[in-house]
């Protein structure tokens, strides 16, 4: 019995010990360093520009390193930022960069021409994951002198000021091994801040950049934390663990967040959307090879329901792929078909061959996991809207994430649910990928068009905006007759922040610039 | 060779056909399922050409039988091969850097778990037919039905958000990692004499190890009180106490004769443990195997999941190897 009893006083007494640890010194000791804690549920896949290819990874990279172009914050608007000014030449076959002159790594170490030429022929060399954005286009890089850059391209491309943007064209320190990628290495490039220290999956700590030209961050560190759910994220919030609750929050959660004293939401459109493609490969026998087919279902597609019953209105309507705010956008889907017509639906049906004896059998495709927990809601609201017809009827399928890319490229699903993030903010990136016919292989849904290709051709190659605004817009009015894919959504960006964060600075390219951040 | 010493190399021997079993197995499955690590890493954008080249880089075109003899041909060697999918990273790196924190957690659950449940058992027994014998009861079957990332929400609303007095995810303050000697927080906190390291490092661990203690407390609850009690009434506790023998010298001796399936149920739960952690890491966003080995399987990363899973295999044989022995040492009739 004595035995029991020291086991419990012991017990007792380790419990003691923990609670008594337990105070409120949970964070980082340093007072007068101004620290902000961001949590994410994301995660950095690997640090080298080489071969990152994932939204949160690039994110990083837009704070650590920068570009000869960037997005003003706030705006979807070029403007340069290593580069002090450029030229065009050769009928837009040639871009000149001239860079600016005080331009230094994290640790001192001057960034020339030579610089960003090394580390773009790098990226060609190595051909990694988003080489393609370089190698498609460029066919020579070279420095003219210590401080100016030219590419040759390989024929003139009308937005390659904003490929220019992206990390793959960002300078990178010379310690990034030249003939191989290097997923852990830290010392970045020209960018407002620079790693700290990184720990694969747990913390992200980054640190004032003293060499920077520009101006310095408010903030002199920034540390981000990796959770593995969006309820963790929530939870740690709530605690007071992190400062700002990024991406991604579950609907649900951000809902009841909203109006709690202490913390505000902020809300601002972001260039992510998501879509239905339609299996339109004529050489399968899936009904959607039959353009009919196609319209009847973009016609019964009510897409305030889903934002209103699933995403809670945390997105928005799409009625093209072009997303709303993008120059050329036009509410295409909606002019032709309205949203949720039922009754245009039947009609098509009915030319379709279709009724209600002889209903139109569809599977519709989801994944679990890689578009988060909302997706088998959106499937099923889908299934309801479709059935309401009376004259289809809707199998549900799913399959994670590998397998269901591989189905895609196989073409062996009819209806599947996709999403898409910009490389870069312009129509072209969300048109030609899809609509292409020598790009849109991925989708293993050869929709090919002779007269969608010469479109998508001459608006990528055009030097008008004006031009090409007149392009893009018979794209979409293409792409509604023809329907081969249906805009769905189109995302907004969340931020749940303590009150006292200041700064905070959304806009369609979804990048989070930390470096505009303040704490009162 | 003495007995014990013939028992443990046939049991170390008999660890690799179970290892080279498990592998085929997992490499042949993994390559069955549609879809490969290539395509589901880089999604959508990237041409097929690119994607066809990459591919080959990784030898996924070559055919499978050759695939196969190449992998083992690098197990043997000590080379798990290269994760497939973001960096290329060694496998053993990416395992290396991960596995420490399963360990910590699996250390300090297991404890955790074994204290609790010798506690309660041994409550429950000695006071066979009390209130507390019913309440430890109705404690090991609710312990042992928790499903864990519902218990580990509830404790981290209590302790986390409501007390505000533990962290809710994670596994130590950021910036505050002790230098890395083991990977183990707690260990590598007092090998440097890391106080501040240490105090938050066993802060973040309390609440994960809670709630996978707890959880597989009830089973060391249920076994231990039966055994106790099946123990407490044989005939030499009963000849013990009619010589007047000390009542803690009774309790030692009976708690010694029901330990073994005790001992036996610690072997077995090491890979419960491990399964258990596997929820507890993602509850506590703990960065362990657990959570990698889920990842990896969903993105097909062919390697990184063969390599963790021989990982795995190669450490609970050894500590099955362990406990077996532990076990022929308390009870010498057990030699196979």
């Amino acid at each position: 019995m004595a035995k029991h009893k020291v086991l419990v006083v012991g017990l007792l007494l380790l419990a003691v010990l923990f609670f008594g640890c337990a105070g409120e010194k949970q964070e980082a000791p340093k007072a007068e360093v101004k620290t902000i804690t961001i949590g994410v549920t994301d995660k950095i896949t690997e640090l080298d520009p080489a071969n990152a290819y994932d939204f949160y990874t690039w994110e990083v990279m837009n704070n650590i390193m920068g570009g000869l172009m960037r997005y003003k914050p706030g705006t979807t608007e070029l403007e340069p930022f290593l580069a002090e000014s450029y030229e065009v030449q050769d009928g837009g076959k040639v871009y000149i960069f001239h860079l600016r002159k005080d331009l230094k790594f994290a640790d001192g170490t001057p960034c020339t021409a030579e610089d960003v030429v090394r580390s773009i022929k790098r990226v060609m060399e190595l051909q990694g994951d988003p080489s393609w954005l370089v190698t498609e286009f460029v066919d020579k890089v070279e420095a003219v002198d210590d401080y100016t850059v030219k590419f040759t391209l390989k024929e003139p491309i009308s937005y390659f000021l904003a490929l220019t943007a992206t990390p793959p064209y960002f300078p990178v320190h010379p310690n990034y091994k030249p003939d191989a990628i290097d997923p852990d290495q830290t010392a970045g490039g020209v960018g407002p801040y620079k790693i700290a220290s990184w720990v694969r999956d747990q913390e992200l700590i980054l640190e004032t950049n003293e060499n920077f030209f520009g101006e310095k961050p408010k903030v002199d560190r920034i540390v981000v934390k990796f959770y593995k759910d969006a309820t963790t994220l929530r939870l740690a919030l709530e605690k007071g663990e992190i400062d700002i609750a990024w991406r991604t929050l579950s609907p649900v959660d951000i809902q009841s967040l909203k109006g709690k004293e202490g913390l505000q939401v902020i809300e601002a459109p972001g260039g992510f959307i998501r879509y239905l493609v339609l299996n339109a490969n004529k050489d399968t026998e899936y009904p959607t090879k039959d353009k009919l087919v196609r319209q009847a279902i973009a016609a019964a597609i009510d897409r305030q329901e889903i934002i209103d019953k699933v995403f809670m209105g945390t997105m928005e309507p799409l009625y093209s792929l072009v997303p709303n705010g993008m120059w050329s956008h036009i509410d295409a889907f909606k002019d032709k078909y309205g949203d949720g017509n039922i009754e245009l639906a039947k009609q098509l049906l009915s030319q379709a061959g279709y009724s209600e004896s002889n209903k139109l059998k569809l599977e519709l495709w989801w994944t679990p996991t890689h578009y988060g927990d909302t997706e088998k809601d959106v499937a099923q609201i889908l299934k309801a809207q479709l059935e309401k017809t009376g004259m289809i009827e809707v199998e549900l399928k799913s399959a994670e994430w590998s397998t269901y890319t591989d189905y895609a490229r196989k073409s062996a699903m009819m209806l599947s649910l996709f999403g898409w993030y910009p490389d870069y903010l312009d129509p072209d990136d969300y048109t030609a990928p899809f609509l292409k016919s020598t790009a849109n292989n991925w989708l293993g849904y050869p929709y090919a068009d002779e007269e969608m290709d010469k479109l998508i051709e001459k608006a990528s190659k055009a030097t008008s905006t004006q031009e090409r605004e007149e392009l893009y817009k018979q794209i979409q009015e293409k792409l509604a007759e023809d329907a081969p894919i249906i805009p769905l959504v189109q995302g907004k960006l969340t931020v749940v922040a303590k009150s006292n964060i200041q700064g905070i600075t959304l806009d369609p390219t979804m990048i989070f610039r930390y470096y505009l951040l303040d704490i009162s | 060779m003495s007995s014990l010493k013939a028992y443990i190399v046939t049991r170390t021997l008999m660890v690799i056909p179970t290892v080279l079993i498990l592998l085929t197995l997992v490499f042949f499955i993994m390559r069955i399922l549609p879809g490969d690590p290539i395509s589901a890493m880089v999604g959508q954008k990237v041409p097929a050409e690119v994607l066809e080249r990459m591919r080959e880089e990784a030898g996924l075109n070559k055919p499978l039988v050759i695939q196969y003899i190449d992998y083992l041909k690098g197990v043997f060697t000590g080379d798990l091969g290269n994760s497939m999918i973001w960096g290329r990273r060694p496998v053993m790196e990416e395992i290396m850097d991960r596995f420490p924190a399963t360990l910590e957690l699996t250390i300090f659950g297991f404890t955790i778990s074994v204290l609790l449940g010798v506690l309660t058992g041994s409550i429950a027994a000695f006071r066979r037919g009390s209130k507390a014998d019913t309440g430890m009861r109705i404690y090991s079957v609710v312990a042992y039905t928790l499903f864990i990332p519902w218990f580990g929400m509830l404790l981290q609303m209590f302790f986390g958000v409501y007390l505000k007095i533990l962290p809710i995810g994670g596994r130590i303050t950021p910036g505050l990692a002790p230098d890395h000697i083991t990977g183990l927080y707690v260990l590598d906190s007092i090998l440097t004499l890391n106080l501040e390291s240490l105090e938050t490092s066993l802060l973040y661990l309390f609440l994960p190890s809670m709630t996978l203690g707890i959880v597989l407390s009830g089973a060391y609850t249920r076994i231990l009180r039966n055994n106790l009690i099946d123990v407490l009434s044989q005939d030499f506790i009963v000849a013990y106490r009619a010589r007047g023998v000390r009542e803690w010298k009774v309790v030692k001796h009976a708690m010694k004769n029901a330990f073994i399936p005790v001992v036996t149920l610690m072997g077995l739960q090491f890979a419960i443990l491990l399964a258990g952690a596997v929820l507890t890491e993602s509850t506590f966003s703990w960065p362990g195997m657990g959570t990698f080995l889920l990842e990896r399987i969903e993105y097909r990363d062919y390697n990184a999941v063969q390599g963790a899973i021989v990982f795995y295999a190669v450490f609970v044989a050894l500590i099955s190897l362990i406990v077996d022995v532990i076990y022929a040492l308390l009870d010498p009739r057990i030699r196979y």
